[in-house]
């Protein structure tokens, strides 16, 4: 592990000096942030269609306020195109009617009767075990300076709000929202909806009238451009470190002697592997930093990596790590390799939906597109660094993962820590 | 116990034999030099040793551990340093950046700073490596090569392409070296390397071993004749060769003799004089060249090539 970090360290020195390096790596892709940003406009919209029934509505067809509410707040994120179905329709029939060929697929959002009530029971139910809580607690810290019978009151009220608490029904979420399979913007849809119905029952759970908030107040994140650039930038060009900066290294290591002289001390093969894998994750971190703070000042796009995002730019260094290693050590010829490397790069940057959504895209190429990993790397952190919802990801974070793990072990096998 | 130990050693690539039933030994503690010109097999045969190649056929022990296994090369590495030929390091960092980077490669207690004052690059420690010199370079390879503080020492054309003075600078580093105790296998293409540096020459050619012995031994066997060397008059290459019919050659502006008994040597110079002309003269004794050209019939260019 001491040589490994060793030989981590020297590499991402001589990275660091290398101005070539540091331009392809660094300044190009800020660049490009900043032209496509200022291009499109920070603020202009990437709109999906969605059609919404709601069927929350009273005995005249007048819908609940809180339904209402909900579906404004959808609109007021500009993230939709949004179509009104009446509450009759049936959905299947309805789609079904409406889908043309070639033109993207229908979603469609069932608002269910009940949603306001059920939403209401929920917000509820989240106040009395709020109370609940607040109550052991006191009962529990000025336990000693209480009387015998104002304790067992304590007690009796407490039973009462837990009974009550019991008996008002589950919160079901009151929404379904019926994709169709290969509709790649299908999971970005529903991760905006699945953020609006947070803040709506955050919203719910904080207020004191919950029937009279007003409308305006829902206004949930909205969404620009540079949100739908920032991940995707941040995954094309952890792919392009790896694909053309890993291949083109490794090749030079190879052509100037610098590897079989590495080969010659106790370095392992694996230890070299690893070595650029830590230097390929240090520059995706890095990188992920300077873009979203640029981003920030120049867009006022904020951005917080979680968790979750962070292991999804370490396993994309990985895998394209891995893919730049197999690379290498299949091809000899530095500039065969680096040729390669960037037809391989470029075309999948373009195909995969990182700089722009994939379903303006015709649908062959969408299909190509399920084919690319950069496709899952930049879906996936679209959910989890913009969208804040990872549950969307789980597709993504398994394949990127499982890919990451695979160009890591063909890269072990094609390595050649010998001469012929 | 020989420190290397290499028998009937084969190393074909195709049709091509590069390494031709090849065998010798290296004692502790001397400088091996392993003459050849290029395409000899030096390389090949060096790399075997390191465990970098694999051998098609013969007995290779180096430490006492069979470099063609992998758990032994894996252990071997720990214990040799190597330069290989045209060495390079990491370009943008520093000579002491890249020294330490290879001695943290082991586990050792080799500083740097001592490294570089072995290869005396005191004053360019600071400097990024791709603005080094040809023999600048070299010596950090040198440096490089003794990070591990190994026992044996593997250096592969050390001097090729460098300038004269650069040359004889990491000669005596080579020296500095063999002055440590260790071992050094050297493998070179300029005759005055060798028997400068080694104490037993083996003479490689298209994969075969043509001769093997100290340079002394070398010399005296097959470099024996002296050879008198006469600059002067014009007419003394006429006079030597027709009138006299004596076997001469021109180097340059020089003529040479070769002779086996002293009063051969006095007989020619007594003619020159009596025949007026003006020279002036010199008795070379044989070299590792003249080994060379006796065994193989030509000479090594500065490049390499046979002529
Ligand atoms: N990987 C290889 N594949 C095929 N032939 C090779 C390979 N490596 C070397 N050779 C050939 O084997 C012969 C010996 O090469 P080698 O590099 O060992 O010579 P050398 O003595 O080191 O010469 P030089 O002074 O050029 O370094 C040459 O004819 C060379 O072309
Ligand atoms: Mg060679």
């Amino acid at each position: 592990m001491k040589k490994t970090l060793t030989l981590f360290k020297a590499l991402i020195l001589n990275w660091v000096r290398s101005r070539s390096g540091l331009f392809f790596s660094f300044i190009f892709p800020l660049l490009l942030l900043l032209v496509f940003g200022s291009v499109f406009g920070g603020t202009r919209q990437v709109k999906y269609d969605l059609h919404v029934q709601n069927r929350d509505v009273d005995f005249y067809g007048t819908p609940t306020n809180l339904s209402r509410a909900f579906i404004e707040a959808l609109n007021s994120t500009k993230s939709f195109t949004l179509t009104l179905v009446p509450s009759k329709v049936n959905p299947t029939e309805y789609i079904k009617k409406n889908t043309k060929p070639f033109s993207s697929r229908i979603r469609f959002l069932i608002i269910h009767e009940g949603f306001q009530s059920e939403a209401i029971n929920g917000s509820i139910k989240s106040q009395i075990n709020v109370m609940i809580v607040s109550l052991k607690s006191f009962m529990c810290f000025a336990g000693e300076h209480l009387t015998p019978e104002n304790m067992s009151q304590l007690g009796r009220g407490l039973e009462t709000l837990t009974a009550v608490n019991q008996s008002l029904p589950d919160v079901k979420g009151g929404l379904t929202l019926l994709l169709d399979p290969s509709d790649t913007g299908g999971q970005v849809v529903k991760g905006i909806i699945y953020s609006v119905a947070n803040a709506f029952s955050f919203k719910l759970v904080g207020a004191r009238e919950v029937i009279t908030l007003k409308t305006d107040s829902y206004t949930a994140k909205t969404y620009s451009a540079v949100d739908y650039y920032l991940p995707g930038y941040i995954a094309a060009f952890i792919m392009t470190n790896g694909v053309i900066g890993v291949t083109s290294l490794a090749t030079d290591f190879k052509r100037r002697g610098v590897l079989k002289r590495l080969m010659t001390t106790p370095l392992t093969k694996m230890e070299w592997i690893l070595a650029n894998v830590l230097s390929q994750t240090a520059l995706g971190i890095l990188l992920t930093i300077v873009m979203i703070a640029f981003s920030w000042i120049f867009f006022r796009v904020t951005a917080i990596p979680g968790l979750y995002s962070w292991i999804l730019i370490f396993l994309g260094a990985i895998l394209f790590t891995g893919f730049g290693m197999v690379l290498a050590g299949l091809v000899k010829d530095v500039e065969a390799a680096s040729a390669i490397g960037n037809a391989v790069a470029f075309p999948m940057m373009f195909l995969s939906g990182s700089f722009w959504p994939l379903e303006i895209m015709p649908t062959y190429m969408q299909t190509i597109a399920r084919f690319l990993p950069l496709t899952y790397l930049s879906e996936g952190l679209r959910f989890t660094l913009i969208l804040g919802y990872p549950q969307g990801a789980v597709l993504d974070f398994i394949l990127v993962g499982f890919l990451a793990v695979f160009f890591i072990f063909i890269a072990s096998l094609v390595t050649s820590w010998r001469e012929k | 116990m020989p420190v290397i130990e290499v028998r009937e050693l084969v190393k074909r690539y195709g049709d091509l034999i590069a390494v031709d039933h090849v065998t010798f030994e290296v004692s502790e503690g001397e400088i091996f030099g392993f003459l050849g010109p290029n395409g000899a097999g030096k390389t090949t045969t060096i790399e075997i040793l390191e465990g970098l190649r694999q051998p098609t056929s013969g007995f290779v022990r180096v430490l006492g551990l069979n470099p063609s296994d992998p758990d032994d090369a894996s252990r071997l590495k720990w214990r040799i340093g190597v330069l290989p030929q045209d060495f390079n390091a990491l370009d943008r960092l520093t000579v002491r950046e890249n020294i330490g980077l290879f001695c943290s490669l082991y586990r050792n207690k080799v500083s740097p700073n001592e490294l570089i004052k072995l290869v005396d690059l005191d004053e360019q420690a600071d400097t990024q490596f791709y603005k080094l010199s040809g023999g600048l370079k070299q010596r950090v390879g040198l440096a490089v090569a003794m990070s591990g503080d190994p026992d044996l020492a593997f250096l592969d054309e050390p001097t090729a392409g460098l300038d004269p003075k650069s040359r004889r600078e990491t000669w005596k580093v080579i020296e500095g070296l063999k002055g440590l105790g260790k071992t050094i296998f050297l493998t070179t293409h300029y005759m005055d390397e060798a028997e400068t540096l080694s104490d037993e020459i083996t003479i490689i050619n298209r994969g075969r071993i043509v001769a093997r012995g100290s340079p002394e031994q070398l010399i005296n066997l097959y470099g024996g004749e002296r050879k008198l060397v006469i600059k002067g008059d014009e007419k003394i290459y006429t006079v030597l060769t027709e009138e006299i019919g004596k076997k001469a050659i021109k180097v340059g502006d020089e003529i040479q003799i070769t002779f086996s008994k002293s009063n051969e040597a006095v007989e020619v110079l007594r003619i020159l004089s009596l025949k007026g002309l003006s020279f002036d003269f010199e008795v070379k004794r044989g070299s590792i060249e003249d080994v060379f050209l006796k065994l193989i019939g030509a000479r090594i260019t500065e490049e390499g090539e046979l002529k």
